[in-house]
């Protein structure tokens, strides 16, 4: 099965800044691909450069194993997204969803068309196919709009936090007709969500994305400081109830870094002290499950700090894991990743021009 | 005081009478204006419109430059315009062979170029007021960039049709252009303005007057139809 | 998008309505070019339908003044002049602008001002008229405008031996047109020169009571002579020579003279006619 998509050396600026950088991102076809991260984490960026409406500034795209054409109309139409914020072009709920079929010149049952996809997202047609924009809510606006990419019944579903600006109810229907096309036609999804309890359902993979880069291992345990040193050299988190997680080096203050749960260790008992080895005492809140291996979430609070640590589901029923059992966790410093600028590498080129020009 | 109030009341009275009696020559100058604004309207709607669309929205080089010439020429006086017009089309000058000075052609497409920057200027500002999120919607749901650009200035309809009253006006009541390129020969190319500027010369205050009601009349509906446009273009 | 596809539809009718409207003209159009005064006193309309009459031939004339009707001419944006400048005119001829130039008919200037002349010039020669003004610095309002009318007031500084007073406060020079000039000196309570034409038209607006007066007419030196001047076709080439001379051989004929002679305004002759026969 070829891939629909494959991003190498992907990085994308805005005003001289870099807002991107992929090295490489392969979307299998009929794939759920969850994108998760914080506001400016560049998940937009990523989805707009997917939705062909945007050119990346560097890197390769390849759509259904040809570069794929950012000029022309062609490869795009393949591709759907459905923006953040209920956006709808300033004509009647008909006409909107029409739109798509119309500038492809597809004229033939186009009532009955935009009849099903009205459907799909939970507008009764008869209701609200004659309804101007101005007359709907916030949600019913979104509804509309993904009714006018669905209508297309695209290969590729791009989906930019579908449910967060609408009401409940609104987004029940929107989650539950995204996942109808992929059922009934086989389209790629790619969401990118704060709902990570609906992703964690539905996602084959979930990258998540930290200021323009993936982070393997994802955000589950971000560490955003403050570190501090003390008088012995020792840079380290001081944690409310008194436990301080210690790293090597120096590091900025609040320089944001990860722990990859599979690699954080939990015990009954307290494990033997090794160098380079945080060990710290908490209470288990939460057990999960994660479609990504089938394991099991173990979230642990400690001093007021949530870590998740993902286990093997006998290892969680050996230890006898509840929540509200006192547990230890453990993890080396080498499974945390620093997410902190990498130094530019223009930096060195600039000294050594201005040396060269104080040479006589 | 009565001396010189008289004069007006005069003016008005024969007004009233001219329009009444449908006067031939005060509605020659009137047909001469509908048809001389909608000639220079139509071109540089037909022109303006794309040139705006693409000020606003493509990026090449000189782009700045350019807006910043088109909203110099939004200032030039008619006269200007006019005694350009004329050094074009005279016989004498280069576009002598058209055969377009003293014409109704002629005073139209002048005119245009006076109301070219305005449509520009306007379309572009209009179509910048867009979201940002406009364009996305439209290339995402598989529009080419022709129909981008058609849709573009479709939602931004009201904001574009003000832009074509604004400049509408403005040719409606000029006189320079009228005047130089014109000529102001009865009944071919004596226009409102052009009439009105005549008559008072002459001293002849009655058709003056009713030519500027005439003029005030439609300038007034141009207003109330741009005041209830800002209206419905307000979401 | 058939709503868009519509609104083009319109634009397109609008404009070809308009481009249709003006038809090619089936009469021949001969363009004339003369002077505001004189179109303002109705001549032009009543020789314009005379010679429809009498020739088919359709007779557009633009009025401006005199400067600018001779740049026309000389521009050979039209075929025929009307205009009364002969200093002006025979350098135009001299410098190959103009053709065949006949005298036409001539009507006179007058000087007028307030009821009481202040600077006292009722009755007086020309020249004595204008030193008194200049003497007494009464407000003067002058066309300075290059027109017919201006060319001549300027002759007739000079005739009086001064400098045209174009720096002195007390003379205004309007730019415009000779009622708004005339206007301008009834503001200031001053004189002006007119041609007779316009302050009949003037003196009729306000009922035959004016504000200001004809005090300095009849002197030789204020006739105002018409006179016909074909461009020149060999510079010209588009010119329409058959139609221009028709015209000129037209308007010097006996019975075009005669009609001439009769033309009144408002009640009052204005013109004499005095081709060379």
């Amino acid at each position: 099965m070829r891939e629909v998509f494959h991003l190498s050396g992907l990085v994308q600026r805005y005003n001289g800044l870099t807002v991107l950088r992929v090295d490489e991102l392969k979307i299998a076809r009929a794939a759920i691909l969850g994108l998760v991260g914080p506001n400016g984490s560049g998940k937009s960026s990523l989805l707009r450069i997917l939705a062909l409406i945007e050119p990346p500034a560097e890197g390769k795209v390849v759509f259904d194993g040809r570069p794929a054409d950012f000029d022309s109309a062609r490869d795009r139409r393949r591709v759907s997204l459905l923006l953040q914020d209920p956006y709808l072009l300033q004509r009647k709920v008909f006409d909107n969803v029409a739109y798509g079929p119309q500038v492809r010149g597809e004229k033939e049952r186009l009532k009955e068309r935009v009849a099903g996809a009205l459907e799909l997202v939970g507008l009764e047609p008869a209701r609200f196919a004659h309804r101007s924009w101005r007359e709907l809510s916030g949600g019913e606006a979104q509804r509309v709009a993904l009714a006018a990419r669905l209508v297309l019944r695209p290969e590729v579903l791009l989906l930019d936090e579908p449910t967060a600006s609408v009401d409940a109810a609104s987004a029940v229907l929107i989650k539950e007709a995204a996942l109808a096309a992929v059922r009934g036609w086989g389209t790629t999804l790619v969401i990118a969500s704060h709902d990570l309890a609906w992703l964690e359902e539905v996602a084959d993979e979930t990258i998540h994305l930290f200021e323009g880069r993936p982070v393997p291992g994802g955000l589950n345990n971000l560490l955003l400081g403050p570190w501090e040193t003390d008088e012995k050299g020792r840079t380290g988190l001081r944690l409310a109830d008194g436990q301080v997680i210690l790293v090597p080096g120096q590091r900025g203050r609040a320089e944001p870094a990860v722990v990859d749960p599979a690699r954080i260790s939990v015990s009954l008992e307290r494990p033997a002290a090794e160098p380079g080895l945080n060990l710290l005492q908490g209470l288990v809140t939460r057990l999960g499950l994660s479609l990504e291996g089938g394991r099991v979430t173990v979230t642990v609070s400690v001093g007021g700090l949530k870590l998740t640590a993902a286990l093997d589901r006998r290892q969680v029923e050996a230890l006898g894991l509840l929540p509200g059992r006192e547990v230890w966790l453990g993890f080396a410093w080498a499974d945390m990743t620093w997410l902190g600028q990498e130094p530019s590498p223009d930096q060195g080129g600039e000294v050594e021009v201005e040396k060269r020009a104080i040479r006589p | 005081m009565g001396g010189s109030l008289d004069y007006i009341w005069d003016g008005l009275i024969t007004a009233v009478g001219l329009l009444v009696r449908l006067d031939p020559e005060t509605f020659s100058a009137v047909a001469a204006t509908v048809k001389v604004s909608s000639m220079s309207m139509g071109l540089s709607l037909i022109i303006g419109l794309p040139l705006g669309f693409a000020l606003a929205q493509t990026r090449f080089p000189g782009r700045r430059a350019a807006r910043t010439t088109v909203d110099t020429l939004l200032s030039l006086p008619t006269v200007v315009i006019g005694l350009l017009a004329y050094t074009f089309i005279s016989r004498r000058g280069p576009l002598g062979g058209l055969e377009l000075l003293f014409t109704l052609q002629g005073v139209a497409l002048a005119q245009t170029f006076l109301a070219l920057p305005i449509v520009i200027s306007l379309t572009a500002a209009a179509v910048e007021g867009q979201d940002r999120r406009l364009r996305q919607t439209l290339l995402t749901l598989g529009a080419s960039a022709r129909q981008t650009a058609r849709s573009t200035l479709w939602e931004a309809r009201f904001a574009v049709l003000a832009a074509a009253l604004a400049a509408y006006g403005r040719v409606v009541s000029e006189v320079g252009i009228s005047m130089m390129v014109g000529g102001n020969i009865k009944w071919h190319t004596r226009t409102i303005t052009t009439a009105i500027a005549l008559e008072t010369g002459k001293g002849e205050f009655g058709m003056g007057i009713a030519l500027g009601v005439v003029l005030m009349i439609w300038a007034g509906i141009l207003n109330l139809l741009l005041a209830w446009l800002k209206k419905r273009s307000e979401p | 998008m058939s709503r868009s596809r519509a609104l083009l539809i319109c634009l397109a009718l609008a404009l070809t309505l308009a481009l249709i409207s003006t038809p090619a003209l089936a009469d021949p159009v001969l363009k004339m070019a003369s002077t505001t005064s004189t179109a303002n006193t109705g001549l032009l309309d009543y020789l314009a339908d005379l010679f429809k009459k009498d020739t088919g031939v359709e007779l557009q004339f633009v009025a401006v003044g005199t400067g600018k009707a001779l740049a026309l001419g000389a521009n050979c944006d039209v075929d025929v002049l009307l205009v009364h400048a002969p200093a002006a005119e025979k350098k135009y001829v001299d410098e190959g602008n103009g053709v065949d130039r006949r005298e036409v008919m001539y009507n006179d200037f007058v000087i007028i001002g307030p009821p009481e002349d202040p600077a006292g010039i009722k009755g007086l020669k020309v020249t004595e008229a204008l030193a008194a003004v200049a003497g007494k610095k009464a407000p003067f309002a002058s066309r300075g405008d290059n027109s017919g009318t201006d060319k001549m007031e300027k002759s007739l500084w000079k005739a009086a031996k001064m400098d045209v007073p174009e720096k002195e406060s007390w003379y205004v020079q309007t730019g415009q047109g000779m009622i708004k000039t005339i206007n301008v000196a009834t503001e200031k309570k001053g004189y002006t020169l007119t041609d007779r034409g316009t302050f009949i038209k003037f003196a009729d607006t306000h009922k035959g009571n004016p504000p200001l007066k004809i005090l300095v007419e009849g002197d030789e030196v204020l006739f105002n002579q018409y006179s016909v001047i074909r461009v020149n076709p060999d510079k010209c080439k588009q010119v329409k020579t058959d139609l221009a001379l028709k015209f000129a051989d037209w308007i010097v004929s006996e019975a075009t003279q005669a009609k001439i002679g009769e033309f009144k305004l408002l009640g009052q002759k204005l013109f004499i006619p005095n081709a060379k026969k």
